[in-house]
């Protein structure tokens, strides 16, 4: 029984972890009140960034959603030098991430 | 007269040198390598997580390819992928892809709808 229950105890925290992972974006979510610190930069046609190196801040509408995520994340982690994206990226959770894809992903004219 | 017209073209060739223009014929012919992963039109990445590179900046794909080559920019892939790259290849991948008409694109702050702006 003890046994059963641990094994129960063990399923409910995996599929917790899974869920936690890979969590389910919301476009609408991220269009409420996430999408203001990314269109300072991102909404603005040919802005380039000032600093550290001078070129055009890329183009997120559009691109792959899953791609997204694992930008962000790396900007979190720190694999990605930018430090703008890097304040922004820590400052975000999982379910931020998500949001902002699902939001930029299908993102329209 | 003429130490200032060499200078001069000392100058124009530095300029040159910073700013080379990427030339698209030849990056579509280095591309090859990049469409396994990016797709065939740089705009149908072959995996969910591979970007879709058509039509993006190419200041900003230049950037991205020499970030990778000198490190400060880690991913497993794309470090072995510039190694043999050289600034000119880099130059013109950019150019190629920046000349190609993808999805990706700029919705203005101005168009935003029920955003709040």
């Amino acid at each position: 029984m003890k046994k059963l229950l641990f094994l129960f105890a063990l399923l409910v925290a995996s599929s917790a972890a899974v869920a936690q992972s890979a969590p389910k974006g919301n476009a609408e979510a991220a269009k409420k009140d996430k999408i203001a610190m990314c269109i300072g930069c991102h909404g603005v046609p040919y802005y380039k960034t000032a600093f550290p190196d001078v070129y055009h801040v890329p183009m997120i509408s559009g691109q792959s959603e899953a791609y997204i995520i694992k930008a962000l994340q790396a900007y979190k982690s720190g694999d990605r030098p930018h430090p703008s994206m890097r304040g922004i990226a820590r400052s975000l959770s999982d379910q931020d991430m998500a949001d902002l894809a699902a939001y930029y992903t299908s993102h329209k004219n | 007269m003429i130490k200032h017209a060499l200078f001069l073209v000392g100058a124009l060739s530095l300029c040159a040198s910073v700013h080379a223009a990427g030339n698209v014929a030849e990056g579509q012919k280095k591309s090859t390598p990049c469409a396994a992963c990016h797709g065939a039109d740089g705009n149908t990445p072959v995996g969910p997580d591979f970007p879709k590179l058509a039509g993006q900046h190419k200041d900003y794909l230049f950037k991205v390819l020499s970030d990778y080559k000198s490190g400060v920019r880690k991913n497993a892939i794309m470090s072995g992928q510039v190694t043999n790259l050289s600034r000119q290849d880099m130059q013109d991948l950019a150019a190629y892809y920046a000349s190609v008409s993808g999805s990706l694109h700029i919705v203005p702050i101005s168009r935003l709808k029920g955003s709040g702006h």
